[in-house]
């Protein structure tokens, strides 16, 4: 039981962490390859350890202070509003109703905006690299720490959750300086998919202990509601793509 | 400052309702609805077997949004 707690904790950190962290990684890479990587990666270092204070700071004051019974009712409710968004965009982008994220196109997009900006100083740091950084890098980052913190003090298991997050950024990473190129191959909407789903049943669960719902299994009610969630979920996927190819043979259908 | 609480909330805007709103707003009013639901006297195993079902339901219903929005697209 207390490596199923760590796991629930660990797992959605570490998989949420490696989709936002090579969103994270196109951007650095971008600026580091167009302008200069010192202030790049005093940007992304920055970056990291206000993230690292915010995980800090917030995760243990929630911990610390927030009845247990509150806490899980108000950061149930959070995780299914931001669970539901990753799933619903997801399973249309699934099923062919929303273009998929394509990290090329971004790091393509994102070199040719850092052409743009003026040259870089001869000496000293370059504020515009350190910026972008920066900012992509703390942006990105703060998904993976709302995770962090509303799963980790939920079950109790923060520790594991910065764990699984920190497994994620250093594997990122390492296969960032390898192949040295955005992580295009990375199946980023079959990683979304499975952290909405999950963001959905726990979110599900620990909202509805929050408010007084008598789960009938208790905890292995969990992947009762998964398999509900994943099963309604694969059936929406094909609905809309069963609607949408109707869709494209009645406009077939009316060409003259 | 103004500046920077005006980004502050539309970090948060965009993070929790971005675009689709309804799922913002319809998660919480489920979970307002059990709550008041349970106030009344549903039986509480019961009401985990709604609040299921209407995550799901909310679910479908964004996407079936989604899409009619997407056909509006030119």
């Amino acid at each position: 039981m207390a490596a199923m707690n760590v796991l629930v904790a660990a797992l959605p950190a570490f998989l949420a962490s490696v989709v936002e962290f090579v969103e994270a990684l196109t951007i650095v890479l971008a600026v580091g390859v167009t302008r200069q990587w010192r202030s790049t990666l005093i940007g992304v270092g920055v970056a990291v350890v206000a993230l690292a204070a915010i995980v800090g700071v917030f995760g243990s004051a929630i911990v610390l202070l927030v009845p247990i019974s509150v806490l899980r009712l108000v950061v149930g409710g959070f995780l299914v509003i931001y669970g539901l968004q990753w799933l619903v965009k997801a399973i249309l982008r699934a099923a062919g109703a929303k273009a998929k994220h394509d990290e090329d196109a971004i790091y393509a997009a994102e070199i040719e905006a850092m052409r743009q900006e003026p040259p870089i100083a001869a000496s000293g740091m370059d504020w515009i690299s350190f910026t972008v950084a920066f900012k992509g890098v703390l942006l990105e980052g703060m998904e993976v720490a709302f995770i962090v913190v509303t799963f980790g003090a939920s079950a109790g298991q923060l520790g594991p959750a910065i764990l699984g997050a920190a497994l994620a950024g250093i594997l990122v990473v390492a296969v960032g300086i390898a192949v040295h190129r955005p992580l295009a191959r990375v199946p980023e909407n079959g990683l979304k998919f499975m952290v909405g789903l999950m963001l959905t049943t726990f979110g599900t669960f620990w909202a509805g202990e929050g408010l007084g719902v008598g789960w009938p299994w208790s905890d292995a009610t969990l992947l009762v509601l998964l398999a509900v969630f994943l099963v309604g979920s694969l059936a929406a996927v094909r609905l809309v793509q069963a609607r949408l190819d109707g869709a494209a043979s009645a406009r077939l259908a009316a060409v003259p | 400052m103004g500046r920077y609480l005006h980004a502050f909330g539309a970090f948060w805007y965009d993070f929790l309702v971005g675009d689709r709103p309804e799922l913002f707003v319809g998660s919480i009013a489920i979970l307002a609805a059990i709550w008041a639901a349970i106030q009344v006297g549903l039986e509480p195993g019961l009401a985990g077997l709604v609040l299921a079902g209407s995550v799901l339901c909310l679910a479908g219903w964004s996407i079936a949004r989604a899409l009619r929005q997407r056909n509006h697209l030119p």
